[in-house]
Order: C-alpha cells, then sequence, then structure tokens
C-alpha cells in the first residue's frame, strides 16, 4: 500500500492534500477545544469556555467540511466510492467521520451554552461542559482511530 | 514495520498540527491558558522530533525513497526552518504584542503547509 502511494497520479494530489490539511486543523483545532474545556473546568471558566465554543465554530467545523470534501474527492478519484464493499480502511475512514460531525455539532451547542451561563454568572454550566468535553473525547479517539486506519491501510 | 512507521510519522504531524492551531488562537487574540501553551508547546517538542527521526526511518526502511532525494532535502531544510521560527514563535507567546511575535508564528504555520506540500507531491520522486 505504501508502494501504490508513492505511485499514485498526479491528479490525485490536491483531494488529498486537502484531505489531509483539513484533517490535520480539525484534530489540532479539536485538542485546543479539549485543553479549554479542561482548563474551564478548573480556571478561569468564562475565558475557558468561549475559547472552546469559537475553536469548535470557526475552527472544528469549517476543518471537518475541507477534511470530508477532500476525503469525497480523492474517493471519487480513486473510484473506491463505486466499490460494492469498500476497503475496511475506508469504512472505518466513513464511520468515524460521519458520526462526528452530530457529536460536534452537540458539543458547539453545549459549550456555547455553557460560555454565555458562564459570562452572566449564576448559572450552572457544569453538566454541558462535561457533555461537551466527553463528546470532544469521543471524536479524538475516533481520529486517532482514523489515522491509523488511513496510514496502515488494513484490508 | 513501513506501516508502523507511516503511522507514527503521520501521528507526529498531527501533534504539529496542535500546536499551530493553538498558537493560531492566541495569534487572533484568544486568552489560552498556561496549560494549554505548555501542551501545545509538548506536542511541539515530540512532532518536531518525531516527524524528523520517523520520516528518516521511513526514508532509509523504503527502497523506493533515498534520504538524498530533494524534496527530503528540502523537508529536512523546511523542517529546520520550521523549528527555528517555533522557537521564537514560543519565546514570543509570553508577550503576543511583542514586536515579531505573531510574525514568527505565521511563517512557522508556512513552512509547516509547505512540508504538507513537500510530503504529498514528492517533487522529484
Amino acid at each position: 500500500m505504501t508502494l501504490l502511494g508513492a505511485i499514485r497520479p498526479d491528479d490525485w494530489n490536491l483531494p488529498l492534500f486537502l484531505h489531509v490539511l483539513g484533517a490535520m486543523a480539525l484534530v489540532g483545532s479539536i485538542v485546543l477545544v479539549l485543553l479549554s474545556l479542561v482548563s474551564a473546568r478548573k480556571g478561569d471558566s468564562a475565558a475557558g469556555l468561549r475559547l472552546a465554543y469559537r475553536s469548535l465554530l470557526f475552527g472544528t467545523i469549517p476543518a471537518w467540511i475541507v477534511m470530508r470534501v477532500g476525503a469525497q474527492w480523492i474517493a471519487s478519484k480513486e473510484g473506491l466510492d463505486d466499490l460494492d464493499e469498500p476497503p475496511a480502511w475506508v469504512d472505518i475512514g466513513f464511520v468515524t467521520s460521519e458520526p462526528t460531525l452530530l457529536l460536534l455539532i452537540i458539543a458547539t451547542v453545549c459549550a456555547g451554552i455553557a460560555a454565555r451561563r458562564a459570562r452572566e454568572g449564576g448559572r450552572s454550566f457544569g453538566g454541558l461542559n462535561t457533555t461537551a468535553l466527553v463528546l470532544v473525547t469521543i471524536t479524538l479517539l475516533a481520529y486517532v482511530l482514523a489515522i491509523w486506519a488511513m496510514s496502515t491501510k488494513p484490508v | 514495520m513501513s506501516d508502523t512507521l507511516l503511522f507514527l510519522h503521520l501521528f507526529a504531524a498531527f501533534l504539529l498540527a496542535v500546536t499551530v492551531v493553538t498558537y493560531t488562537a492566541v495569534a487572533l487574540g484568544a486568552p489560552a491558558s498556561g496549560r494549554t501553551l505548555f501542551v501545545a508547546d509538548r506536542c511541539w517538542d515530540v512532532g518536531g522530533l518525531g516527524t524528523l527521526v520517523l520520516g528518516i526511518w521511513l526514508a532509509i526502511n523504503l527502497d523506493q525513497y533515498e534520504i538524498w532525494d530533494g524534496w527530503i532535502l528540502g523537508a529536512i531544510v523546511l523542517w529546520m526552518l520550521a523549528t527555528g521560527l517555533g522557537v521564537r514563535a514560543r519565546i514570543g507567546a509570553d508577550d503576543v504584542s511583542a514586536e515579531g511575535a505573531p510574525l514568527m508564528h505565521w511563517l512557522r504555520t508556512v513552512a509547516i503547509v509547505g512540508l504538507l506540500v513537500l510530503m504529498i507531491w514528492k517533487p522529484g520522486a
């Protein structure tokens, strides 16, 4: 598979670049969200929650779209989306990407409401913070699995 | 063996992305905590070392590449540039209003994207 990767046609490079760039921005922003949510639990909750919310809204979700568009484009170029039984690594990619968008949207809503409550003060937001933290952690673990599948390409 | 090396090499590159995204947030005015910057800096350390060592190991391990291939040498030069810019960006992170501090980060970001371009297109391979 590594040899196949080395001899791929040139017109596959741009979609692959977009896919990997989007994936890197996606994982980077998710870790930033995770760290911000953890620091919101331990210290400055309003600033941490605001950073988590904005990172999800302006970083993570746009990066997911770039990653997913790149994935579909490269899959189309390689003819993988026409196969009745696509390879396991392609399935792992779809299974880890599409449901996690829903988790990310829910996490964004939770972080947004929690950030507003923290700013206004007086209302509880710990449950929303924890929910967002759990969803983002699940998403991050799914993406580590996806990185493994994309690089090792198990049949 | 090569697949495992490639996974770890790619994983290390994703650690670099964590640092770049975190410092981008700081450069755009986000109030990142000391703990967040500490983790971002450790990701840069581990990711930087990992991409270099595992990348060279991969080049030695795979028959179709040589360590002196132009795109690999170019990647090593870009890696050194990004490392130097990363050190300057880290020093500037304590005072993001310091002259040139955000610039070092943005230049490092360009270097990292340039590395990704080299890894994908592999010019001359």
